[in-house]
């Protein structure tokens, strides 16, 4: 059919034009325009930052599994989960720190923890308290993928001579030091005179979704901390247990608790007296907070989206029948039925294009006051300006095409009786 | 869609053939007859009023002129092509392209320039942009209105616009211009100059006119008058 193409190209030429008459149409009705643009604004604005913040969501979740590490499980005494009456707590003991290392298959580190709670430190004239004082073993900042600023980690040597050293969190490192390098500084840890040794890198975010900052720590060696402050030198608090394979993580898991159970000598049908958390509990535990927040910022998005929608088929209606005799002559000279549903649908189009321009930009906006008011944590993207203009093209076909048929549909005989008394 | 080329007028092929032509609606029970059985031929070149009292059906004559409403029998043969079996896009295509339309309440778009109003049908034609723009220019100035282009129709008198509606209804050459009581809503000096417009485009570009009026000096621009009463050519 030789038709075909010129007329594929008739239609191209006709929708470009209709699009330049359209543009002439808004500009005649600006205020109305307006009214459009800023109501489809409006849910594009949520659009913008549910999407900044649920990619911010999961850059933080991946902050905290990398700061976890995916190859690794903490093993907590007690079961925290259930918190059985009357069961203790200190559980993990360094036989069962030796049993993991030597017998449990895949293990790459076992990392006993043990800490001390709202320590006081202080330099020269200086006070700061500390939320938690970590006790570890050597190559703490290494099997914590903790880079450090400036220094050296904790060696086996430190350990073994229960040396008085410590690594430095960038908070106490900014309270005692500010801008001045903490390295071979001695401070006070409740009145025991401790050498910065290293500083770890400012990671700023809060573990566990809490309110202490992970930068607000120091870190002794494990030895230093039980013997200096009388801690009990049998139990843990903790242990981390890191594995070669991050895909075998639920194998891994498994082949834990059934050797702590016995260990323990817990029976078949008791409850475990510890409790496994590996990353993914934690992605799980964060995303249960965040997808609440995600889901009132959808339903808001929505309904905003939804009211942008209706307010454009309004005004279109309203345009369309203003605009009778308009239509009537336009398909009098000529304009075939579907070059009207085009310039409505056209007119609806950059209507709403226009509202995603200025809903992205209220959205960014938003975003950095809900971000500096520390409510949520955005991340923009490319993904945000397709995802908007999408979503305005979607709303002008999905609400403006019924408005826009009606146009089309106009008897231009009626259309042109409507206007004048002829 | 097809938009084959309308044929072109020849002197040999009437620019307008009517057979038979009647129209009649369904009012409840009882069949109302607008048009009956009308027959007629308009050969190109020709001036032609056509006359007729209120209600006696030379609206909806125009209306089946114009390609905007189809007859209930009876055959038109365009140019010499019968259209009463096009769709809606094909007629849309021959009114673009055949017929020059000026109605009795000018039908200007309120908020397009002058310029813009000549150049609407055009818009829906394939001409190239920059051809129509100059030929609107041309339009508007054989018009009188070349110092008007970038008004609007409401800084524009009635002459005025209903001089811009034939400069539109020049746009894409038609071989017919269909004019609707051109001079109902003007003052009679200007209507006498509108008719004037009118009746040289007719003789110097040899265009078929077709004027449905009820008024006698408007009729009397024309060569020939058809009277049109109770839906019958008289």
């Amino acid at each position: 059919m030789t038709a075909g193409w010129s007329d594929a190209a008739h239609a191209a030429r006709l929708t470009w034009r209709s699009l330049g008459m359209a543009v002439t149409a808004i500009l005649a009705q600006k205020l109305r325009g307006v009214f459009v643009s800023s109501a489809v604004a409006l849910g594009i604005a949520a659009l913008t930052v549910i999407v900044a913040s649920v990619d911010g969501a999961r850059e933080k979740a991946m902050e905290i599994v990398a700061w976890f590490g995916p190859n690794a499980v903490m093993v907590l005494g007690g079961d925290i989960e259930n918190r059985p009456v009357g069961q203790r707590v200190l559980t993990l003991t360094w036989d069962d720190a030796r049993a993991i290392s030597r017998s449990l298959p895949g293990v790459m580190a076992v990392v006993p923890m043990r800490s001390k709670a709202s320590v006081v430190l202080r330099y020269e004239a200086k006070n700061v308290v500390v939320p938690v004082v970590v006790g570890a073993t050597e190559d703490y900042a290494g099997t914590w993928d903790w880079p450090l600023d400036e220094g050296r980690d904790l060696t086996l040597e430190d350990i073994e001579r229960s040396a008085k050293v410590c690594l430095i969190g960038d908070a106490p490192a900014k309270a005692l030091f500010g801008d001045a390098s903490p390295l071979g500084k001695t401070i006070l840890v409740q009145d025991l005179p401790v050498q910065v040794v290293g500083r770890l890198a400012y990671r700023g975010f809060t573990s566990g979704g809490g309110e202490t900052s992970v930068d607000d720590r120091i870190i002794m060696p494990i030895t230093t901390l039980t013997q200096r402050f009388n801690m009990d030198r049998k139990y843990f608090r903790g242990l981390r247990v890191k594995f070669h394979d991050p895909s075998l993580m639920d194998a891994h898991l498994a082949n834990l608790r059934s050797l702590l159970r016995h260990q323990h000598g817990i029976a078949p049908g008791q409850p475990d007296d510890f409790s496994l958390l590996s990353a993914a509990d934690i992605l799980k535990f964060l995303s249960a907070v965040t997808g609440g927040m995600t889901v009132f910022l959808g339903v808001t998005a929505g309904v905003a989206i939804l009211v942008g929608g209706f307010v454009l088929a309004n005004l279109m209606y309203l345009s369309v029948s203003e605009r009778r005799e308009e239509i009537g002559l336009r398909k009098a000279l000529g304009a075939p039925g579907w070059a009207v549903t085009v310039q409505f649908l056209c007119e609806a189009c950059v209507l709403t294009v226009a509202g995603a321009v200025l809903g992205i930009g209220i959205g960014i906006g938003l975003g950095e006051i809900l971000s500096g008011l520390g409510l949520l944590k955005l991340v923009l993207t490319p993904k945000i300006p397709i995802l908007s203009l999408a979503a305005a093209l979607c709303i002008a076909l999905v609400f403006g095409i019924r408005p826009a048929r009606k146009a089309a549909s106009l008897d231009p005989i009626e259309a042109l009786r409507g206007g004048g008394e002829g | 869609m097809k938009t084959p080329a309308a044929p072109a007028a020849s002197p040999e092929i009437p620019v307008v053939r009517l057979e038979d032509i009647s129209k009649s609606y369904l009012l409840g029970d009882v069949r109302s007859h607008v048009l009956r059985d009308v027959t007629l031929s308009i050969a190109g070149g020709e001036f032609t009023a056509i006359q007729g009292p209120s209600g006696s059906g030379k609206s909806t004559l125009l209306h089946i002129l114009g390609l905007l409403d189809r007859p209930t029998s009876g055959d038109y043969f365009l140019c010499g092509e019968n259209v009463a079996s096009l769709d809606d896009d094909a007629l849309s295509a021959r009114r673009n392209a055949t017929i020059g339309f000026v109605f009795q309440s000018f039908y200007l778009i309120p908020y397009a320039s002058a310029l813009d109003n000549v150049l609407l049908p055009g818009m829906y034609a394939d001409t190239p942009k920059h051809l129509l723009r100059e030929r609107g220019l041309a339009l508007l100035e054989q018009v009188g209105l070349a110092d008007r282009a970038g008004h609007k129709p409401s800084q524009l008198s009635g002459g005025q616009q209903q001089r811009v509606a034939l400069a539109r209804a020049l746009i894409n050459n038609p071989d017919l211009i269909l004019a609707d009581e051109p001079t109902g809503q003007l003052d009679s000096k200007t209507g006498e100059e509108i008719m004037a417009l009118l009746a040289d485009i007719n003789t110097r570009a040899g265009k078929t006119v077709v004027v449905v009026t009820h008024d006698d000096a408007t009729a009397a621009y024309a060569r020939r008058r058809i009277l049109v009463h109770d839906g019958r050519v008289v």
